[in-house]
C-alpha cells in the first residue's frame, strides 16, 4: 500500500520537508502494516453502543461569557471580531 | 432533443430552540458580534458538546410530518474541513445514521398533487459567519452562529421543473412553520438551501451527470440558479460536450453560476463518529409523544378548507401558506358571525394588501378574530356598507378600538330606512334632471351615476342595494 | 522528616491537630521545587503566588475552628493539559504556549471547592503524545531516581513531582498509559480510572474516547481521596457515567485477600517484558497470594493486537481534535503568511512537533476516503473483541495482575529515533484504555541498577473500590509505598 504523505499533509493542513516525507512514510507503514495483519473480526456494529445511550441537556439558555474573555488569546482582533487574512469565496 | 430537468435539494433549516445546539449560550439572531458565544462554541480547547433535547424533538417532528422512519438508534458524526468561520475545523452533524430518512411530501403543482421523496433529515451545527470590508484587508469572524442548531432535509432528485422546485420548498417552509420549529426567515439566513441539477433526454430514465448549486438566498433565486443551469447543462450538450460534477456558486446579481470546485478537488470529509457524545436512543414512547404534539400540517387543512368552508383550491392554499393566516381565519370563523368566504376575501385581500405594503407579518398587524369577525358581521347584516367597512378597518388598524365602536363614534351606521332614503333620491333625481333624461333616452350606465349621486348624499351611509331599489322605483 | 515528604493524609491530619498550617506545606513543596526544579524540570508553571494566597484562606479556617474538605490545603500540582482559568495551559506545546483559558477544568472546580492548593502546571509530552517527556517544547523532565533517565510519558512532569516531593499529589491524563508508565518509571502510584468516571471537560483533547484524568500520589489513601474529589457524572462531559460512587476510604483498611481470584494473563509476561521485571510483578502476585488470594493464569489473546487498534483510534481522534490549532482564535500563530492557507499551514508546521505531526498525519490516513474501512472501522472492530475479552476473563476473576512497562525507565535520548521503539513502551498499558477499564500502578520494588518497576492492577469497569482495597493490603505488606526520592 503506498500511503501519500503529502496529500495527508495537504489535508491536515502541515508542511513535511521531502526527507520528512520518507521518514514519517516508513513509519506509518510499520503501524499499519500491523493492523493489516489483524485476524477477521466479526463484522457486527462496532460504531453505536445503544447499551450506553446519551443523557441530553435540557433547552436552557445560560451564558456568563463576556466578548472579551472569549477574544482575549486571538492572535489578531478587530472591531470585536477575530482577523483571518481576506477569504474570498 | 429535448431536455428533462432533474432537480434535488437540500434545505437547512435553523431551528428556533432556546439554546444552542451543543451548548448553552442563547440562540438569538441580531445580536452584537461576538457575544453570542462562549468557549464551547468557539471551540477553545478542552471544552464538549453536550446535546439539546429540544433538537432532536424539533427533528423527529419534522421527520414524522415528511413521513419518515426515524433511527430511534442514530449517532452523530464530525465532518473535518478548515474554514475560519469553523472553530473545532470539525462539524457535528450526522452521516451514515440519519435521525430521519426514507420519507416524502405530498406538493400541490399547478393545482395536482406529486410526491416528492424526503431522502433524509439530520441534525448539525451551523457555523460562523465571515465579514468582509472592501477598506479593510482582512475577514473578520463573528462566532455568534456558531452551534446553531440546523436540520439539514436532502429530497430526492424528483422535481422535474423550477416551478416543482419552488412549491416544495414553499411547502417545506410552511411545514416548519406549522411545527414552529424555525423561524423561516431566509433574508436572516434561518432557511438556506443547495440545489442539485442535471439534465436528460426527454423519455430517458438515465439521469445526467449533476451539479450542485450553492449560496442560494431565496426561493426566487433557487428559480433563477435552476433554469440558468439547467440551460447552461443543456446547452453545453446541445453542442456535444460533456458535463462536468462540480460545486456551482450562484450569484444572484449577475443571475449566473460560476465553478467553485470540481470534483478532483472534493473535499475528503473524514467523517467518523464523535467521540464526545453517545449513542442517541429513542424510545417509542417518546416518539409518539413528540407525534402527538403534531398540529393539522397544511395539506390536510387545504383538504378540510375545501371539504368544510368550501373554499377554492386557490383560496385555501393561500390562507394555509401562512400559519398565522390560516390562523386568523379559523378562528374568526369558529365565532359563527359572519361567513367563512368573506373571512377569507378579506384575509386574502385588505388584511394581506396590508402585510405587503407594511411587510410585516399578520401577527404585527392590528387586527384579531374578535375584531375581524366584529367588523364582517356588521357589514354582511347591512349594518354597515362594505366601502364603510373598509374605511373602519383602516381606523383599526391604528386604534385599539372594536369595530362597533368605531362605527358608532363616527356616526357610520349604514342608512336603511326607507322613509329617509326616499326622501334623499327624492332630492337626487330633482337635482340630476339630466341624468334622468338619459335614462329614459336608453342610456342605462345613467343609473349608476344616479346610485354614485345618492351614496354621495348619504356620505357613503346609505345601504346601496336598497338606495338602487327606491331609484329605480322613483324614476318610473 | 520534612512536610513535602508526607502524604495527603497524613497532612490532612496534621492540619486538623493544628501540628501544623497549610502555608507551611505549602512552603515546604515550594522550597523543595527550588532545590531540586533544574534539576527535575517538572513544571511548566508554578503559581507560587495564588498558591500561597489559598494556603492562607485553609488556615484562616482552621483557625475559625470551620469544618474542612479533606483535600484542603493540600498541595496538588496539574498536568499542563488540564484548563486553568486564567493560569497559561500549554500542552508542553509552543502552538498553545500563550494560552490562557477563559474557565476551569471541571476537576479544577472541584478543587477549588475544596480549596486544595495548586501548585503548579506539570511538564508533558506535547500533547500528550508520548512515553517519556521528551517531546515537550520547553523542556525535558528527568527522572528523579536517576536524572539521566526519563521519567516516562506523557504525564512526565506529574509522575516526576510527586516522586521528587515536588507536590504531595497530582493530576495526569492517561490515553494509552499516560499515568501508569510514569508513575511505575518514577516509583509511585498512579489510577487510569474507568472511562466515564472523570470528567473531561477542560482537559485538551487528545483521543476523546479514550483519555480519563487521574491522580498521581505516594500512597493508595491519597490517590483514593483525589480520585473521590474528582469522579462523578457532569453535565458539562456527555460521556460521563450517570451513577453514584460510594465512600472508597471508608473500606479500605479493612480489605481482605481471602478467596479473591487475580487472574495473570501469560499475554503480559511475554518475551518482550524484561526478566526483571517479570520476576518483581510475580513476586507481588506471590505475596498476595500467600495472604489469601487465588491466582489464576488467564488468557486475552487479542492483547498482542492491541497496540495497532490503539494507534488508529488514538490518531485519528487526535488528527480531528488537533484541528483546531490554526492560528485562528488562539495560541500560537506564524508571523509568515500572505494569505489564509499559508497561515493555516505555517502556523501548524511551526508550532507542533515532529511527535504531533506523525500521529496526525496517520490520523488522516486512517480516515481518509478509501482507507476507513481499512483500519479505522478495523480497529473499532477489534476493540469490540478487546472488551469482549475483558469482560469475559472477568467472569473468571476478580482483577488481573500485569506489569506496567515492559521495562524500567530508559536513557533521555535512548528511542527519541524510534517512534515503533516507542510505542512498544505501552504494550501493557492500552488494552486498559481500548477497554475503558480502570487500572492502577503500584511500585513493587527496584532494578539491578535501582530504578523502580511497577506493576499494573486492573478491574472491571467501575470496579475502583477494588483495586484500592488490594493495593492498600499490598502497600501494607510491603511496609508502605511513599519514598520520595533523594536529590
Amino acid at each position: 500500500m503506498k500511503i501519500d504523505v503529502q496529500h495527508l499533509a495537504k489535508l491536515s493542513r502541515l508542511h513535511i520537508s521531502e526527507e520528512q516525507v520518507a521518514k514519517f512514510e516508513m513509519q506509518m507503514q510499520e503501524i499499519l502494516g500491523m493492523v493489516d495483519n489483524l485476524p477477521e473480526l466479526s463484522s457486527e456494529d462496532c460504531l453505536i453502543d445503544p447499551q450506553n445511550p446519551m443523557t441530553c441537556r435540557p433547552d436552557i439558555p445560560q451564558n456568563n461569557y463576556k466578548r472579551d474573555d472569549i477574544l482575549k488569546n486571538a492572535p489578531q482582533v478587530q472591531a470585536g471580531c477575530v482577523v483571518v487574512p481576506k477569504v474570498i469565496e | 432533443m429535448d431536455y428533462e430537468i432533474v432537480i434535488g435539494l437540500e434545505v437547512h433549516a435553523e431551528l428556533s430552540t432556546e439554546s444552542k445546539i451543543y451548548c448553552s449560550c442563547k440562540n438569538e439572531f441580531g445580536f452584537e458580534v461576538n457575544t453570542r458565544c462562549c468557549p464551547i462554541c468557539t471551540g477553545m480547547p478542552g471544552t464538549l458538546p453536550t446535546l439539546n433535547e429540544k433538537v432532536i424533538e424539533y427533528a423527529v417532528k419534522m421527520g414524522l410530518a415528511l413521513h419518515c422512519d426515524i433511527n430511534q438508534i442514530c449517532k452523530q458524526d464530525r465532518k473535518n474541513y478548515y474554514y475560519p468561520d469553523l472553530p473545532k475545523a470539525y462539524q457535528i452533524s450526522q452521516f451514515d445514521i440519519p435521525l430521519c430518512e426514507k420519507g416524502y411530501v405530498d406538493v400541490l403543482v399547478n393545482g395536482k398533487e406529486k410526491r416528492i421523496g424526503v431522502t433524509r433529515i439530520h441534525i448539525e451545527e451551523d457555523a460562523g459567519k465571515l465579514l468582509h470590508n472592501d477598506n479593510f484587508a482582512g475577514s473578520l469572524v463573528d462566532f455568534n452562529r456558531c452551534g446553531v442548531p440546523l436540520i439539514e432535509i436532502v429530497s430526492e432528485p424528483d422535481m422535474r421543473s423550477a416551478q416543482e422546485a419552488k412549491v416544495y420548498l414553499e411547502t417545506i417552509r410552511s411545514i416548519l412553520q406549522y411545527l414552529d420549529i424555525s423561524d423561516c426567515k431566509m433574508q436572516e439566513g434561518s432557511i438556506r438551501c443547495d440545489v442539485n441539477v442535471s439534465v436528460m433526454p426527454k423519455g430517458s430514465d438515465v439521469f445526467g451527470t449533476r451539479c450542485e448549486m450553492k449560496n442560494i438566498n431565496s426561493f426566487s433565486g433557487a428559480v433563477r440558479a435552476i433554469e440558468f443551469e439547467a440551460n447552461r447543462q443543456i446547452q453545453i450538450l446541445k453542442e456535444g460536450g460533456t458535463i462536468t460534477q462540480e460545486t456551482r456558486r450562484w450569484d444572484d446579481s449577475k443571475g449566473k453560476s460560476f465553478t467553485l470546485r470540481t470534483k478532483e478537488d472534493a473535499h475528503d470529509y473524514r467523517y467518523f463518529p464523535e467521540p464526545d457524545l453517545l449513542t442517541i436512543v429513542l424510545d417509542d414512547s417518546y416518539i409518539n409523544t413528540v407525534r402527538e404534539q403534531i398540529p393539522e400540517l397544511p395539506n390536510v387543512k387545504i383538504s378540510r378548507y375545501l371539504r368544510e368552508f368550501g373554499l377554492s383550491q386557490v383560496d385555501a392554499s393561500l390562507l394555509v401558506e401562512d400559519p398565522e393566516k390560516a390562523k386568523l381565519f379559523e378562528d374568526t370563523t369558529a365565532k359563527k358571525q359572519c361567513s367563512p368566504k368573506s373571512v377569507c376575501n378579506w384575509i386574502l385581500g385588505d388584511i394581506s394588501k396590508q402585510m405587503n405594503e407594511k411587510m410585516l407579518p399578520l401577527s404585527e398587524i392590528n387586527i384579531s378574530a374578535e375584531s375581524l369577525s366584529e367588523l364582517l358581521a356588521l357589514i354582511e347584516s347591512g349594518k354597515i356598507s362594505n366601502a364603510t367597512g373598509k374605511t373602519v378597518f383602516e381606523e383599526m388598524l391604528v386604534s385599539d378600538k372594536m369595530p362597533s365602536i368605531i362605527v358608532k363614534e363616527k356616526g357610520f351606521i349604514q342608512i336603511s330606512d326607507e322613509g329617509q332614503l326616499e326622501t334623499i333620491v327624492q332630492d337626487v333625481l330633482k337635482n340630476n334632471q339630466k341624468s334622468v333624461e338619459d335614462y329614459h333616452n336608453g342610456k342605462t350606465n345613467a343609473l349608476g351615476f344616479l346610485v354614485g349621486q345618492c351614496m354621495k348624499a348619504t356620505k357613503g351611509q346609505g345601504n346601496p342595494a336598497k338606495m338602487k331599489e327606491i331609484l329605480l322605483k322613483l324614476i318610473g | 522528616m520534612e512536610l513535602y515528604q508526607l502524604t495527603a493524609s497524613e497532612l490532612a491530619q496534621m492540619l486538623r491537630n493544628k501540628e501544623c498550617s497549610s502555608e507551611e506545606i505549602t512552603k515546604s513543596v515550594l522550597n523543595r521545587i527550588k532545590e531540586t526544579e533544574d534539576r527535575v524540570g517538572s513544571y511548566v508553571t508554578i503559581t507560587e503566588e495564588t498558591a500561597l494566597e489559598q494556603a492562607k484562606v485553609v488556615d484562616a479556617r482552621l483557625a475559625a475552628g470551620e469544618a474542612l474538605s479533606p483535600l484542603a490545603g493540600i498541595p496538588i500540582s496539574v498536568k499542563d493539559n488540564i484548563c486553568t482559568k486564567g493560569i497559561r495551559t500549554t500542552c508542553s506545546s509552543k502552538m498553545l504556549s500563550n494560552f490562557e483559558p477563559p474557565y476551569n477544568a471541571t476537576v479544577i472546580e472541584k478543587l477549588s471547592a475544596q480549596e486544595a492548593v495548586i501548585i503548579g502546571k506539570l511538564n508533558m509530552d506535547e500533547f500528550a503524545m508520548g512515553s517519556s517527556c521528551e517531546t515537550s517544547y520547553f523542556k525535558k523532565t528527568r527522572n528523579p531516581h536517576s536524572l539521566d533517565h526519563v521519567p516516562g510519558g506523557s504525564s512526565g512532569g506529574s509522575a516526576a513531582a510527586v516522586a521528587a516531593g515536588e507536590t504531595i499529589l497530582s493530576l495526569g491524563s492517561d490515553t494509552g498509559g499516560s499515568i501508569r508508565l510514569p508513575a511505575s518509571y518514577c516509583g509511585v502510584i498512579g489510577l487510569k480510572p474507568t472511562y466515564g468516571s472523570v470528567s473531561r471537560y477542560g482537559l485538551v483533547a487528545f483521543a476523546s474516547s479514550l483519555d480519563q484524568i487521574g491522580p498521581f500520589a505516594r500512597s493508595v489513601e491519597d490517590i483514593s481521596m483525589l480520585y473521590s474529589a474528582i469522579c462523578g457524572m457532569d453535565p458539562l462531559d456527555a460521556t460521563t457515567a450517570r451513577r453514584e460512587y460510594p465512600d472508597f476510604q471508608k473500606d479500605l483498611s479493612n480489605a481482605d485477600l481471602k478467596g479473591l481470584r487475580i487472574g495473570i494473563p501469560k499475554e503480559y509476561f511475554s518475551d518482550g517484558v524484561s526478566t526483571e521485571v517479570k520476576e518483581k510483578v510475580l513476586a507481588a502476585a506471590k505475596l498476595l497470594e500467600e495472604n489469601g488470594a487465588v491466582l489464576k493464569e488467564v488468557s486475552l489473546p487479542s492483547t498482542g493486537y492491541a497496540l495497532s487498534a490503539y494507534y488508529v483510534i488514538s490518531s485519528a481522534e487526535a488528527s480531528s481534535n488537533l484541528a483546531r490549532f490554526d492560528g485562528v482564535k488562539y495560541g500560537y500563530r506564524t508571523e509568515n503568511y500572505s494569505n489564509l492557507i499559508e497561515m493555516y499551514e505555517n502556523t501548524r508546521s511551526e508550532g507542533f512537533g515532529d511527535e504531533v505531526k506523525r500521529r496526525i498525519l496517520l490520523g488522516t490516513f486512517v480516515l481518509s476516503s478509501g482507507y476507513y474501512d481499512a483500519y479505522y472501522k478495523r480497529a473499532k472492530l477489534l476493540q469490540k473483541q478487546i472488551q469482549q475479552e475483558f469482560a469475559d476473563t472477568f467472569e473468571e476473576c476478580d482483577l488481573l495482575l500485569t506489569p506496567t512497562g515492559t521495562d524500567t525507565a530508559f536513557k533521555m535520548g535512548e528511542k527519541t529515533d524510534d517512534p515503533l521503539k516507542m510505542y512498544a513502551n505501552d504494550i501493557c498499558t492500552v488494552t486498559v484504555n481500548i477497554a475503558g477499564l480502570p487500572a492502577i500502578s503500584l511500585p513493587c520494588g527496584e532494578d539491578a541498577s535501582g530504578l523502580p518497576i511497577g506493576m499494573q492492577l486492573i478491574a472491571p469497569k467501575f470496579a475502583e473500590q477494588i483495586l484500592f482495597n488490594v493495593s492498600r493490603k499490598y502497600e501494607t505488606l510491603v511496609g508502605g509505598l511513599n519514598k520520595v526520592a533523594v536529590l
